[in-house]
């Protein structure tokens, strides 16, 4: 059934793949894995990903939210990509280096690509995506934040671009890994972020994927580009079917309508894990759950008490029951994933500790009364945690409450509507306490989370400031090579977990749930994977 | 009344905590926030919005959606059909099911089967209908493989039959939410109409049970029937959000949840003005029914 026009499409591929492999001697799809016990890919059949939303197909677009991003990443394509080891990997750059001083970045790219209209691709695309979309400051282009240290882009020619930095930003190949699409000058030059036949429709796109159709509400469909520079993809068709309710995906994978999607109820897992024609996979993420404390109350500025929350906090217990074990503990910014500067010597530097909890809240001037609830100044230590209904919070904030109150510290919960959430915490900053994650690019650099610039108006939502850790971030941003970087993100990660600017809790780890037809499929969280889709394929039944 | 209905609504989604979904995201910076919300006109005073959208509104133009930047229009017009559909066929079930399980809970009043609907539809009301949805789902999609889950359409395919199929659960879900309401009103009116002396006179006349009940006694029965229908369109469209959220169903209910996390103003407001006419039609249409059923309404 995954033949419908039997063998001239696989036969073609085939040939393309071997051709190109041929002339580039570049490591190919299915050509770099060793044929496994599954054999060689084939070519043919279709693949079902729910979404849980109308997708908005443009990764600049301020509404292109999470759904978005599975489709944006298929078809769209940066100059980088994550690599499998997430580390930046060439995508239409073939090569980039930095310029002896820091101040600019420069990016050869890759010659011969053309656009899924059959137009040629040439850095004036590239130079036209930054340089009049994101770096305007009026069109408020996703993302904009990330790239401020972006002064220009300059075409130096058709085939090279240059970035031209305010300061030093070892980190920009990794950004531009990070939903950073080049998006085609010929279509778009006009209105850039709200064609609607673009974004809402077919765009035009560089990846090995186009959309074939999309119908509001129902789904969209992906298939081969045909001007594609490198070796054609292997499915014949991939589909997202829009599934608002997560349940429903659930159950539309039991009933074998989806090959691949992630399983955002975990309590479902063990109930998929039964049944047949199904396997459940576990994939790192670039993602971290904190607890912020508002810096401008002043009985969290004390670092006893936030080390001390930190002891008190049953970290494990929330992995185990929330994320069914999943995860990790968490102690610093910088996630597991990112293994060349992750430091796994700190994850044990606070065991769940009740007494310890308690002797530093006494030693930050704290005393339990008659009902052990902790007193200073003959006022018990009290405030609000403030929840957003999304995902997985609601729980988590229940178990934190419950475990503050065994060191005598009252968190009452006020739980909002996740847009009244953001608006009261993020955007007016009027919260005493309150838990979110962060997902971030594939790179320590977490300047924009930490740095006293971004406190209380940017993303720095605790409101921490320390120049000791300032400091650090910008020798991070400035240390050019992997080894110097590697020794500056380690200091940082020691640093952060003894001051606990958030209290960090834990890395998630993403479970997907897949077809055992579906293979090549990278072991990266599913979004990611979503830039190799050339090389999934599909075994027969 | 349908620019009284928009006023209000206008005013408070604007008054609502939060803003478009574009700025209330937790990765937006200040700088980017404000951009997006000059962009979107939103720095301008409430009052003012409200008049320059009426004025256009009453051009036929209800705005742009500020999730998509797509017209109101459209989006509420591509979604209309499917929520028609299935409010429709929802609607048409609980008639179709309702009326004759109501006639004979009346017909066999106090017997075993009238206790036994009586049960049933009690049941029926006290299920919520996003439970039924993923029961329905559960039973007739995973384990019995006889009907899809969600969706419209089967990828790639338009045929009626694959149409109906999609449509079964749906509209079974959703009929729930009405047709133990249908069942009772028709129960009480023909137990009241059975004791009317002409039903009695018929009776004795010789006509057999079922021509008098059918020609006889239904046909005033079910003039407060008809009325509580009426009544219902409002219940049933509000039950298509559960219902689409569930079953993937691209309509208007699912349209409106949307439109109202995201705070798109103009589309909330759009989508208002839209149900408001519709329960205002369904009022008229009860009202052009009745005359059809009711001798005493008869026009000429």
């Amino acid at each position: 059934m995954f033949f419908r026009r039997p063998l001239a499409i696989p036969a073609l591929a085939l040939v393309g793949l071997l051709l190109v492999s041929a002339c580039t001697g570049a490591a190919q799809p299915g050509a770099s894995t060793a044929p496994s016990a599954q054999g060689a890919p084939v070519a043919g059949g279709t693949v079902t990903i729910p979404i849980g939303a109308d997708p908005t197909l443009n990764p600049w677009s301020p509404n292109a939210f999470v759904e978005s991003l599975f489709i944006n990443r298929a078809i769209f394509e940066g100059l980088t990509k994550p690599g499998k080891d997430l580390a930046p990997a060439p995508d239409l750059a073939e090569s980039w280096t930095t310029a002896a001083d820091g101040l600019s970045w420069t990016f050869k790219l890759r010659s011969g690509v053309k656009w899924s209209d059959g137009n040629p691709f040439s850095a004036d695309d590239v130079a036209f995506t930054f340089n009049d979309i994101v770096l305007k400051p009026d069109l408020g282009a996703q993302n904009r934040a990330s790239y401020a240290a972006v002064k220009t882009v300059t075409v130096v020619d058709p085939n090279t671009v240059r970035f031209d930095l305010s300061r030093k930003f070892a980190a920009l190949p990794s950004f531009l890994a990070y939903n950073a699409g080049i998006l085609p000058k010929h279509v778009l030059s006009a209105n850039p972020l709200t064609t609607t036949s673009f974004n809402k429709g077919v765009p035009v796109s560089t990846g090995p994927y186009k959309v074939e159709k999309y119908t509001s509400g129902q789904s969209v469909s992906l298939v081969r580009n045909d001007n594609y520079f490198g070796s054609k993809g292997y499915l014949d068709k991939v589909v997202f079917t829009v599934v608002p309710d997560p349940n429903t995906q659930i159950a539309q994978a039991l009933s074998g309508d989806i090959t691949i999607m992630i399983l955002d109820n975990k309590a479902a897992v063990d109930r998929v894990k039964t049944a047949s024609g199904l396997s459940v996979v576990s994939r790192p993420l670039v993602q971290y759950y904190w607890l912020a404390l508002n810096q401008t109350d002043p009985r969290f500025t004390d670092v006893r008490v936030r080390q001390a929350f930190v002891y008190a906090i049953d970290r494990q217990a929330i992995i185990k029951s929330v994320e069914l074990g999943y995860g990790s503990i968490a102690n610093s910014p910088i996630t597991p994933a990112l293994a060349a500067y992750y430091d796994p010597s700190l994850a044990s530097k606070y065991p769940y500790d009740p007494t310890k909890a308690k002797d530093l809240l006494t030693q930050a001037g704290w005393k339990a009364d008659a009902n052990g609830v902790m007193q200073k100044d003959g006022k018990p230590f009290q405030f609000t945690m403030d929840v957003g209904q999304r995902g997985v919070l609601e729980p988590v904030n229940a178990l934190i409450q419950q475990d503050l109150k065994k060191v005598g510290v009252i968190a009452d919960l006020n739980t909002m509507e996740w847009n009244s959430y953001i608006q009261k915490d993020v955007v007016r900053r009027e919260y005493s306490a309150t838990v979110n994650w962060w997902t971030y690019p594939s790179d320590p650099d977490v300047f924009p989370y930490y740095h006293s610039s971004a406190a209380g108006k940017g993303f720095n939502i605790p409101g921490y400031q320390d120049p000791k850790l300032d400091d650090l971030l910008v020798q991070g941003q400035s240390a050019s090579d992997l080894e110097s970087r590697k020794a500056v993100y380690k200091q940082l990660q020691a640093y952060t977990s003894e001051t606990l600017p958030y209290l960090f809790l834990w890395y998630p780890q993403e479970i997907d749930v897949v077809s055992t037809q579906l293979k090549g499929v990278p072991e990266l969280g599913l979004r990611d994977a979503m830039h190799y889709l050339g090389e999934w394929w599909l075994a027969k039944k | 009344m349908i620019v009284f209905a928009s006023a209000l609504t206008f005013f408070f989604v604007n008054l609502a905590p939060g803003g478009p979904a574009s700025i209330m995201r937790f990765d937006v910076s200040p700088e980017q926030r404000e951009a997006l919300i000059r962009l979107m006109g939103l720095d301008r005073p409430v009052p003012e919005r409200y008049v320059e959208w009426l004025a256009s509104a009453l051009r036929g133009d209800l705005g742009t959606s500020l999730l998509t930047n797509e017209p109101v229009i459209t989006r509420i017009g591509d979604r209309l059909p499917n929520t028609l559909t299935l409010a429709g066929s929802a609607l048409l079930l609980s008639i179709i099911a309702g009326i004759p399980i109501g006639v004979v809970q009346a017909v066999r009043r106090g017997k075993p089967i009238d206790h036994l609907l009586s049960l049933v539809t009690a049941v029926g009301l006290s299920v919520p209908v996003f439970w039924l949805g993923i029961v329905l789902i559960l039973l007739f999609a995973v384990s019995l493989h006889v009907l899809p889950s969600a969706g419209v359409t089967a990828a790639g395919s338009d045929t009626f039959a694959d149409r109906l199929a999609h449509l079964a659960l749906p509209a079974l879900a959703l009929a729930t939410t009405i047709l133990p309401t249908v069942v009772r009103f028709t129960r009480s009116s023909t137990i009241e109409v059975l004791h009317e002396d002409y039903v009695r006179t018929a009776t004795s006349k010789g006509l057999r049970p079922f021509t008098v009940l059918t020609r006889h006694a239904l046909r005033n029965a079910l003039i407060p029937v008809v009325s509580a229908i009426g009544a219902l369109v409002p219940r049933l469209i509000g039950g298509t959000v559960v219902t689409e959220q569930v079953f993937g169903w691209p309509g208007m209910g699912r349209l409106a949840l949307e439109a109202a996390q995201g705070r798109d103003y103009p589309l909330v407001t759009g989508l208002t003005v839209v149900v408001a006419a519709i329960a205002v039609l369904a009022s008229l249409l009860v009202d052009i029914a009745y005359t059809r059923i009711d001798p005493r309404l008869r026009l000429t």
